[in-house]
């Protein structure tokens, strides 16, 4: 997790996404072309562990609660997927600006269901989800920089407020965000 | 050492025309295509030239990149400081920034290319992010219960903010961002101010920044003609009072009293961590007070640190004042200010570091402190247009002295964040030849500047 995108191998790839390193010769030309797959492989991982954890529970804000218990318990234990995902991705350009898009977007609408459960459903800024995630991954990306990845679970309670506050009002989100999630975290 | 002090020379037209070229390269070709070669060809000048400002192409970029977030950071504060209540103030900003990207694409461009360079871009550009994060995290105050909002809030406002105007500036679709202001600007306003209040932001549009930055330039310059016509009113009241000449001050910063302690304390303590790595307990350690003694002086590390910064200040600028009243005529008066002011930085590096380096991310409070700082040197410079030819003063700008003070602050400073304090005297001729040359030419200035004490 130390390694940037220009220092990772595509040993270092591979063996993180479970893939046999001929698999990927076969089927990619360049090292973005891995780095798509790695992000592409972590998205479709984190987003299965997010609602199989949201799942397990009824209502929407809880289901928020639970599915960022599990994506923080994920980001906090593959920091090096996270790495690519979100930290190169904001410093690598055109390409790794799509990488990042898309994995921004796999989020979006578990987010976009809240406007449902909102009086203020239909006035609420288009672009809101885009930040409610991008926000997420900023922290994320932070604490990756500063060494920290062990301390992402412990924002839990701040990321779920800071997630539920424009559907629900600060104050239920508040009470929400007190609430320890009641499916399991590990992965 | 000359050599290095002669490639640190700040704001030389050649140097400038540099840094534009570069911009424009990279913009165009990418950070990995841009060559020394196309650089010099762009600006017209050989490699000597290139090597008398900059190590290398990596070196090159990163001046440029701390320049723009430095002009950034600047335009930030000025939009900030122009309206009086806290959501117009961050909605002044975020024109702010929409409009310099959509009317400066090079620079836009630049600002993704530069990222590839590695590491030290990436840090300078989160430092800018923590400054806008605190320009967020400002909507607290406007709270019945200002800890109510976590902190990581406006960080993530901040954030994701950021990663949607990348998106766009990658994407080339700049002309979409003003349509963006209003999305983030409502997000924004919504953990602060409630839903309602974010609401309301959708409807209020982009607002295209007022003029206020040509009212800023107008107010803090003379008019062309005269050249003596600085209003009296303008001039710091140090200046303005005459003070006489303070003698035998000690060399250290004196420690009278335990509010001092406290004060000295949490500059070591700044030191060793940053601002955001303080707590309480490493200042009332360094200071050896007890936790209820920091109490009975602040309420909270920021307002200690807002008392730090106004205690350092006070003293620099009473020794920069006193050293300028002292001297005989104005070259040599400004030659002393700026020999006082690298003294006092040079034996105090934590204080230094403190009040040039820390104070750009301790929070908007002390941010707007320190672009007024800033404005307060510039009197010193402007009474050197008294009695110069017209041909002299046809030559400055308005803009000529805030020019100068932010050259020299970005010289000291990044000497501070190098950790060279300690050596910032050495800085002295360079800065003296650099702030005289537009008044009296380069030979006089060099002259001046070679003077022994």
């Amino acid at each position: 997790m130390e390694k940037g995108y220009r220092a990772v191998t595509v040993a270092d790839i591979v063996r993180r996404a479970g893939i046999a390193r001929n698999t990927f010769y076969e089927n990619f030309s360049s090292k973005e072309d891995c780095f798509l797959a790695a992000s592409e492989f972590a998205v479709k991982e984190a987003l299965r562990r997010v609602v199989d954890a949201a799942s397990k529970v009824d209502t929407w804000p809880a289901r928020v609660n639970a599915g960022l218990a599990a994506f923080l318990h994920y980001v906090a234990t593959e920091p090096a997927l996270a790495r690519t995902c979100i930290v190169e991705a904001l410093s690598a350009g055109p390409a790794a600006v799509e990488r990042y898009e898309r994995s921004i977007q796999a989020f979006v609408p578990l987010f976009r269901m809240g406007r449902k459960v909102s009086s203020k459903g239909e006035e609420l800024p288009g672009t809101l989800e885009e930040t409610i995630v991008g926000g997420i991954f900023w922290i994320l990306y932070q604490r990756i920089i500063m060494g920290q990845a062990e301390q992402i679970e412990s924002l839990l309670a701040e990321l779920v407020e800071f997630s539920l506050t424009p559907y629900l009002g600060a104050e239920a989100a508040k009470r929400i965000a007190a609430e320890v999630p009641s499916t399991s975290t590990a992965g | 050492m000359l050599d290095l002090e002669t490639r640190e020379r700040a704001a030389s037209p050649e140097r400038e025309r540099i840094v534009e070229a570069l911009i424009e390269i990279a913009a165009e070709r990418g950070y990995a295509e841009t060559t020394i070669e196309l650089i010099l060809d762009r600006a017209g000048l050989d490699r000597p030239a290139f090597d008398r400002h900059f190590r290398g192409k990596y070196d090159c970029f990163l001046t440029a990149w701390q320049e723009i977030n430095e002009g950034c950071m600047r335009e930030m504060l000025e939009a900030f400081n122009s309206q009086e209540e806290w959501p117009d103030r961050l909605r002044a900003v975020a024109c702010e920034i929409v409009d310099n990207l959509r009317h400066d694409t090079n620079r836009a461009s630049f600002a993704v290319e530069v990222l590839s360079a590695g590491d030290a871009a990436r840090a300078r550009r989160d430092m800018t992010m923590r400054v806008i994060a605190s320009l967020i995290d400002a909507g607290r105050n406007e709270m019945d219960d200002p800890e109510s909002v976590p902190h990581t809030t406006a960080e993530a406002l901040a954030g994701s903010a950021y990663g949607q105007v990348y998106a766009k500036v990658v994407r080339g679709e700049a002309d979409e961002l003003p349509a963006l202001v209003p999305q983030l600007m409502s997000a924004a306003v919504m953990p602060y101010l409630g839903v309602e209040a974010g609401l309301a932001e959708l409807a209020r549009g982009f607002d295209p920044p007022a003029r206020y930055r040509r009212d800023v330039a107008k107010k803090s310059s003379p008019g062309k003609s005269g050249g003596t016509n600085v209003p009296a009113e303008d001039y710091p009241p140090e200046l303005a009072r005459l003070p006489p000449g303070r003698h035998g001050l000690p060399r250290e910063f004196v420690v009278h009293n335990q509010r001092e302690r406290l004060i000295a304390g949490l500059a070591e303590a700044i030191a060793e961590n940053g601002y955001s790595g303080t707590t309480i307990a490493h200042i009332t350690r360094h200071a050896a007070v007890s936790r209820r003694t920091f109490y009975e002086h602040f309420s909270s590390k920021d307002e200690c640190f807002v008392a730090a910064y106004d205690t350092v200040m006070a003293e620099l600028r009473q020794r920069v004042s006193a050293a300028f009243e002292e001297a005989g005529d104005w070259p040599h008066a400004v030659k002393a200010g700026i020999g006082a002011m690298l003294e006092f930085l040079a034996a105090e590096p934590s204080l230094a570091r403190l009040c040039m380096v820390e104070a750009l991310v301790a929070g908007p409070v002390v941010v707007e402190r320190y672009d007024a700082a800033i404005q307060s040197f510039v009197p010193y410079f402007q009474s050197g247009r008294e009695g110069r030819p017209p041909e002299v003063l046809a030559r400055l700008s308005p803009t000529t002295e805030e020019a100068l003070v932010g050259g020299m602050v970005s010289l000291i400073s990044r000497r501070i964040i190098a950790g060279k304090a300690e050596e910032l005297e050495e800085l002295l001729p360079d800065l003296v030849e650099f702030t005289l040359t537009p008044y009296v030419g380069s030979a006089e200035a060099a002259k001046l500047a070679q003077e022994p004490d």
